[in-house]
């Protein structure tokens, strides 16, 4: 193949995509839907359920205060802490649940998988940011909370490429 | 002017011709290492790599932390190849558990580990398209790895550290309709790789730019112990998934792409090469695949190994990864030693930089498929 032949048959599959649609997620408007609610973990089992590992989510009428998710975080990102709660629960006689600093959090869920009382999820919540190091330290309460998501873009393939439709 | 200088010190004789030029260790595309080159002119005359800039010392981390928390540990060396990087550990620590993993696990490893395979070969060709001034070989492998990403973003839940591979199988099975999905991305990602060829590979700008920068005779590679894409590239048909293979790799019909140039050129083309490889393997898996059963053996919560010790390694994105495992009876390793593709490939730096125009020194520099972070540990 000549050299000219070459640079043209470049540019030509350059200029073919002016037609293929854009693939480009334009996200604050567009986000990306996940799988399920996010990453659970059933011990009944040992196996864990496929989903995003966003936000975590307690579940207070659950918790035992076991201290195994903080035990579990303890060579990972010791992220997780555990703080006195003020409702009583008899399950939970110390009174405490886990806080977690989602400024060291790693996302990697093994205090999911720790987990023996189906208490600790993760859900699709990726939007974290904050602008003070204290605000993202999520306490008892705050991971109470289902976090609202409109996640909805998802890749569709047409004969004109692949889209975030 | 004579300068009195501690003895065993000495100062660095400077010649009128020849200049030190620093390359790194902040720059953009060299990631954080550097190259103390010397040139002529134009020409290299003399290249010293300077690695060690980002040692974090996984290897010693290891040691004080159980077989399970290793895990978000050990694949922070090369987070976009994190499924291969866990490999070669997990594959150590079930051997030395004695744990043995279930079938469909194994099959889903190598379908997210090829997956993963894809989307760090994309990234590292996106680098080497703007590394030869091709923005376009930069926007697209960096598009194309979205559909990769967002695929093992639903399998593993993290779009680039998975934490996804454990000792004794996998940490989650795949969603419902996960076969139908890979298979719709899969086949889309090969015709759009497959669309790079007459952009890039076959473009004779590029051609022109790489093909005969930086040789590397098979000799040469087999002498300096290369590894991975520079050694296939040089002739050797060595490929780990072929001559050892792992897990579900020996029911797998797999073919390593070996070119015979082993200049810069072959260097860049066998990693494309490889990529359309992964998408076979990646169908022929969906196949053979079990199509329910257990993925993960129950551990008990502090396993631990006995009196032993065990080397496995895997073939990675930039080469063989091998794990060397120490157990003393603790929940802990004793010692933990990571054998990496890119290390092994940096050797041959000064070797094929020596009397080559300072201008190819990216095309050279990154077709080693190098990864200073992972180099570094």
């Amino acid at each position: 193949m000549g050299t000219a032949t070459g640079i043209i048959k470049a540019l030509n599959s350059g200029i073919k995509h002016l037609a293929v649609k854009r693939f480009t997620l334009r996200y604050p408007e567009q986000k990306l839907k996940f799988v399920g609610d996010g990453y659970q973990f059933d011990p009944t089992t040992g196996v864990g359920i496929a989903g995003y590992k966003g936000r975590h989510m307690l579940f207070h009428d659950k918790c035992t205060g076991c201290q195994l998710c903080a035990i579990a975080c303890e060579g990972v990102a010791e992220a997780i802490g555990m703080v006195k709660v003020q409702d009583e629960w008899k399950h939970n006689k110390k009174g405490i649940m886990p806080q977690i600093d989602y400024g060291k959090c790693v996302f990697c869920g093994l205090c999911v998988d720790a987990c023996p009382f189906y208490a600790l999820y993760m859900t699709n919540d990726y939007e974290l940011s904050s602008f003070t190091k204290e605000a993202l330290i999520y306490t008892p309460a705050q991971l109470q909370v289902k976090p609202y998501v409109q996640q909805d873009a998802e890749i569709v393939f047409d004969s004109r490429g692949a889209t975030h439709g | 002017m004579t300068t009195q200088l501690p003895p065993g010190l000495q100062l660095e004789k400077v010649d009128e011709r020849i200049m030190t030029l620093n390359v790194g260790p902040q720059h953009p595309g060299s990631g954080h290492m550097r190259l103390i080159i010397k040139v002529d002119g134009d020409y290299i005359v003399s290249c010293d790599p300077d690695p060690g800039y980002v040692h974090r010392g996984e290897e010693k981390m290891a040691e004080y932390r159980n077989y399970i928390v290793n895990i978000p540990h050990l694949e922070r060396p090369v987070i976009h190849d994190s499924c291969n990087v866990l490999y070669p550990y997990c594959l150590g620590v079930e051997e030395l558990l004695g744990l043995e993993v279930p079938e469909r696990a194994k099959y889903l490893r190598v379908i997210a580990s090829e997956l993963n395979r894809c989307v760090y070969i994309q990234y590292w060709l996106a680098i080497y398209g703007i590394f030869l001034g091709h923005s376009t070989m930069f926007m697209w492998p960096a598009g194309d790895r979205e559909l990769l990403i967002d695929l093992l973003e639903k399998i593993t839940g993290a779009r680039v550290t998975h934490a996804y591979f454990v000792p004794g199988g996998i940490r989650n099975d795949v969603p419902a309709n996960f076969e139908e999905m890979c298979l719709k991305r899969v086949n889309y990602f090969e015709k759009r790789i497959k669309e790079y060829a007459a952009i890039f590979y076959d473009n004779p700008i590029l051609i022109s730019r790489t093909q005969g920068a930086g040789v590397l005779s098979r000799e040469d590679a087999i002498r300096l112990g290369t590894t991975g894409s520079t050694l296939r590239a040089s002739g050797v048909d060595f490929d780990l998934r072929k001559k050892e293979p792992y897990d579900a790799y020996g029911e797998l019909d797999v073919h390593s792409n070996v070119l015979k140039d082993g200049d810069s050129y072959a260097r860049s083309k066998i990693p494309w090469l490889d990529m359309l490889e992964s998408c076979n393997i990646i169908r022929q898996a969906l196949q053979k695949m079990p199509k329910s059963g257990s993925v993960r053996v129950k551990l008990k919560p502090n396993p631990k190994g006995g009196n032993d010790e065990v080397y496995k390694r895997v073939e990675s994105g930039r080469g063989s990864l091998g794990c060397y495992i120490v157990s003393r009876s603790q929940p802990e390793p004793y010692r933990l030693k990571l054998s990496v593709g890119s290390f092994r490939n940096l050797i041959c730096m000064p070797y094929l930089l020596k009397g080559e125009k300072l201008g190819n020194m990216p095309a050279v520099y990154w077709s080693l498929n190098y990864w200073p972070v992972e180099a570094d540990r």
